[in-house]
């Protein structure tokens, strides 16, 4: 089939409207369901739950994609922060939305790792989008893991999300390999997403003078952020 | 009981959709990914495939041509329901098994129901 038929520039304005389409429309579903009189108590308890935990997640998106577009005029400040306790914090944050969908997530790693100068809003942004697309791509059951690497010769600390679900193929992962350096893709191009998440992450990640990257595993992936560490006070 | 295989990657509309199939009297089952799908082809031999487009993994293009490269399911009927319907042309979509394209972000529970009945 040919699909390139009626593909058109995505700007990051199109891929917004997209990325809100799957939330927007789920949250109408439930609240449909929420509607039907049938229905047990429980049922209409998970269902408020489920609209509510959806709403936070597009709100979510709404909150990167204005602060991705302050980011040439804000000054943001860098700061050695402990990658371990921001991990917990994240992790602590994504709790509810993993249980409710039948998932766990997990920080795994050194308990004291090397400190990395970041600014915590914009760390804890990327870590929550990488987050929320794993727990897309993860299997039900399975856990998604928070990891810390450092690598003191080149004196980097790696924070990454692994999930466990289907392996990419080789097509799928040249293509996120185009995502993760450019601009959002034209929609007929993606395998599923426009690529605006991982476009912010690597916005958020230039701003702190970082990169972002992806790692391809037999059962998933794993998608990370680089950044320096400090040379203050490490915690080893 | 008529056999409805739904191919939806998002686990809360799936169950959501399902719900609606089953209470409309179909027998239901919910594949999260196209590989999935696939397996359930074979063994659950459903009548309709109610098929997002958007998949984690292959799209659900890989899974359309798959099921074409075979005499038996390129005989089953699907339905696309996706939040991209406007991007479809339904005719071109024929050739592929797809009898009827049904929007996500317009469409009430009974749209699914009416879009099943209409490719039996």
């Amino acid at each position: 089939m040919n699909r390139g038929e009626g593909s058109f520039e995505v700007t990051p304005l199109v891929a917004a409207a997209h990325e809100l389409k799957a939330p927007l429309a789920l949250m109408r579903q439930l609240a449909l369901r929420l509607g039907d009189e049938t229905i047990s108590d429980g049922e209409r308890q998970r269902l408020l739950q489920q609209t509510v935990l959806t709403s936070e997640r597009a709100l979510r998106l709404t909150s990167d994609l204005t602060k991705a577009a302050r980011l040439d005029s804000a000054l943001f400040q860098l700061e050695p922060i402990n990658p371990d306790q921001l991990c917990r914090d994240v992790v602590s944050e994504l709790q509810p939305l993993f249980q409710a969908y039948g998932r766990s997530v997990a920080v795994k790693g050194r308990r004291h790792p090397l400190l990395l100068v970041a600014n915590r809003d914009l760390l804890r942004r990327i870590l929550l989008g990488f987050s929320d697309n794993a727990l897309h791509y993860s299997q039900p059951g399975t856990a998604v893991h928070l990891q810390i690497q450092a690598f003191k010769q080149s004196g980097v600390v790696r924070v990454g999300v692994r999930d466990f679900g289907p392996a990419l193929s080789s097509d799928m992962w040249r293509t996120l390999q185009k995502k993760l350096d450019s601009a959002p893709q034209t929609i007929h191009a993606r395998p599923e997403s426009s690529g605006l998440g991982l476009f912010i992450a690597s916005q958020f990640a230039d701003a702190m003078n970082g990169r972002i990257g992806a790692v391809r595993h037999k059962d998933g992936a794993t998608f990370y952020v680089e950044l320096q560490a400090s040379n203050q006070l490490s915690f080893l | 009981m008529t056999r409805v295989l739904l191919v939806e990657d998002d686990a809360w509309l799936a169950e959501v959709e399902a719900s609606i199939i089953s209470d409309a009297g179909y027998e239901v089952l919910i594949a999260p990914h196209a590989p999935a799908a696939i397996d359930l082809v074979d063994s659950f031999h459903p009548e309709v495939i109610v098929l997002d487009v958007l998949l984690a993994g292959s799209t659900a293009f890989a899974l359309l041509n798959e099921l074409q490269s075979y005499s038996d399911t390129g005989m089953v009927p699907v339905i696309l329901c996706t939040n991209i319907a406007d991007q479809f042309d339904a005719k071109k979509l024929k050739e592929y098994g797809v009898m009827k394209v049904v929007d996500k972000t317009t469409m009430h529970p009974s749209d699914i129901i009416a879009a099943i009945r209409s490719v039996l």
